[in-house]
């Protein structure tokens, strides 16, 4: 495209995480994305930059070509127009397991520097303070996919030096049974493909350096890269940060609105 | 072997026995089988052991009446309709259920093997994560793990080095054959084919795994309408024992190109999910206040069922309101 983008003047936090979880999808990428903001995020990258991705939702339906915005990933608008409705032994052994998926959108309720995430409970596990939805299929999308994007809350209590339990792996893991930490590579072995590549949050877009630590790469406008700091638990690398993130532009917030949640389900 | 039997949900429930080990068909908020689920509650079963690739509605009803005592699975909530879990949280924070967590791929993988008659099925899915943690092996911890009970593995995974091409270190999942498939199908042949619509999620694997299989059908049809077909059907009749008519079936939740999930249904459960008190209330409304399916579907009334009801082309419903616009 040569014309020049027009940014939007006004839009919401939730658009901006939206937009920018869009662009981490290159075109062609296949894309195995959960409930919520990653199927605003798969549906928008398809409206716009990457019309040839392909999405999986992990309940079974394949290149679906939804015409109403799902609520579930075993919602039947996902099916519809797929190229296969088939199930879970398709999509995580048949597609997952068997290499062909590039990039994963996925959430979390905490992270830490490594991108290790936990869905799973708050405290002890075999004495929980409080247990969430546990880890569907998470970890094992985040295992085997090239690149995984995680789209979360910026909060000081979800930002931590090490997460309760470790429900979805990041850089560095324990290696069973002993426990001793290994970095994922290696873990993997010849299984290796990737591994978390971006977080995005209310406050910014972080990636991961060569070590596998998260950094702040691009600040929302609005915020400073001090503030998002201020709402890590962990001494977060604020260093390499580039600078604003880029705003929605006019066109995909149109989109967003009129095309991809027109109902209003997750965009209120 | 040979055709299944056809019974009520009343006697399809009394089928089932306090302690049984169980598993569903479905997907969180899709094709549950919810009819026979109310019936269970009605008749007190108590000390179930689930096994179920995610839980969703119908677990957190069994999980409010007290119905549960192990889960064997990796998720549970309802979707956008109810965030989380709260009856088996409250379970597993209490110390009421004994919760043993793996991932959807590894569950998947312990059906599989329970489906093919093998002992375990290799995976290299969520390595590296607590779910492997030793300390978190919670039915060893319990002394489950001895043998006793055929139905519980004598470890939760087990890993092997590859002897085939040197591939490294792969996890093995022990196989799940739980004693009965409580399955909610699309249709039904009246010699027990079963299909259903759209996505499959383990609906195949769960018949093939359990030792016995009661299938609520949306509707029975003539098989030879099935056999036109066969590339569609999911199950053959010697592999089912029991259906049961049971139109209407997976509500609240959702069965493809008959009717849409049932969001507010569900979001007023989740909300009486957060207290025993509040669920009670509940169940006294929508479990113990109506003696039947049909008049549960009769309390639930027509405006809210035609609502409900899916477009028979794109297969879910076009006039619920779903969102704030």
């Amino acid at each position: 495209m040569t014309a020049q983008k027009e940014y939007a003047k006004e839009y919401k936090g939730i658009d901006l995480l939206a937009v920018a979880a869009a662009r981490e999808v290159i075109d062609g990428d296949i894309v195995f994305a959960g409930t919520g903001l990653p199927m605003l995020a798969i549906m928008l990258a398809q409206l716009s930059d990457a019309p040839n991705a392909v999405c999986i939702y992990e309940a079974g339906s394949i290149d679906g070509r939804p015409i109403d915005l799902p609520t579930s990933v075993g919602d039947s608008r996902c099916a519809y127009q797929a190229s296969m409705a088939a199930g879970l032994t398709e999509t995580f052994y048949g597609q997952l397991h068997c290499g062909y998926v590039d990039l994963a959108f996925l959430g979390g309720a905490e992270i830490d520097q490594y991108g290790n995430v936990n869905t799973t409970v708050v405290g002890d596990y075999a004495a929980p303070q409080k247990r969430f939805t546990g880890s569907g299929g998470n970890p094992d999308i985040n295992s085997l996919a090239k690149r995984t994007v995680f789209i979360m809350v910026q909060e000081k209590r979800r930002f931590k030096e090490n997460v309760d339990y470790i429900t979805s792996p990041g850089w560095r893991l324990p290696k069973w049974p002993s426990g001793e930490i290994v970095p994922k590579k290696e873990l993997y072995g010849k299984y290796y493909k990737g591994g978390p590549s971006a977080v995005i949050t209310n406050m910014g877009v972080f990636r991961f350096d060569e070590d596998g630590l998260m950094y702040l790469d691009t600040v929302h406008p609005g915020f400073t890269p001090e503030q998002v700091k201020e709402n890590c638990s962990f001494d977060l690398n604020i260093s390499r940060c580039k600078g604003e993130t880029e705003p929605p532009s006019v066109h995909e917030i149109e989109l967003l609105y009129t095309k991809v949640d027109p109902e209003g389900i997750f965009l209120p | 072997m040979g055709k299944p039997q056809k019974i009520s949900l009343k006697e399809a429930a009394n089928l089932i026995q306090d302690g049984d080990f169980i598993s569903f068909s479905g997907f969180t908020i899709w094709r549950r089988p919810m009819a026979l689920i109310y019936e269970m509650v009605r008749q007190g079963k108590k000390d179930l052991h689930l096994f179920e690739v995610n839980g969703g509605t119908h677990t957190e009803v069994l999980a409010g009446a007290g119905a549960i005592k192990m889960w064997e699975s990796c998720w549970v909530g309802h979707e956008l309709y109810g965030k989380l879990g709260e009856g088996v949280a409250r379970g597993q924070v209490e110390g009421t259920i004994l919760v043993e967590d793996y991932s959807h791929g590894q569950m998947v993988a312990r059906l599989l093997a329970g489906a093919f008659g093998l002992p375990f099925f290799p995976t290299a899915l969520s390595m590296g994560t607590d779910i492997l943690n030793p300390k978190f092996d919670m039915l060893g911890k319990a002394g489950l793990r001895d043998g006793s009970n055929p139905k519980i593995p004598l470890k939760k995974y087990d890993a092997i080095k590859d002897p085939m091409y040197d591939m490294g270190e792969i996890l093995l999942m022990p196989a799940a054959n739980p004693d009965w498939a409580l399955i909610y199908a699309s249709q039904v042949g009246d010699e027990g084919t079963v299909r259903v619509f759209s996505q499959t999620y383990v609906d195949p694997e769960v018949i093939k795994a359990a030792d016995k299989v009661i299938v609520l059908a949306e509707e029975i049809v003539p098989d030879s309408y099935l056999r036109q077909e066969p590339e569609k059907n999911i199950a053959t009749g010697y592999a089912i024992d029991y259906v049961v008519e049971c139109p209407y079936g997976a509500h609240p939740t959702g069965s493809q190109f008959f009717y849409d999930v049932d969001a507010d249904f569900i979001r007023q459960f989740y909300t009486a999910s957060k207290s025993k008190e509040a669920y009670d209330k509940w169940a006294e409304e929508w479990i113990f206040g109506v003696s039947s399916h049909e008049e549960y579907l009769e309390k639930l009334g027509v405006d809210r069922l035609t609502k409900l009801k899916a477009n028979s082309v794109v297969g879910y419903s076009t006039t619920v309101k779903r969102g704030t616009r």
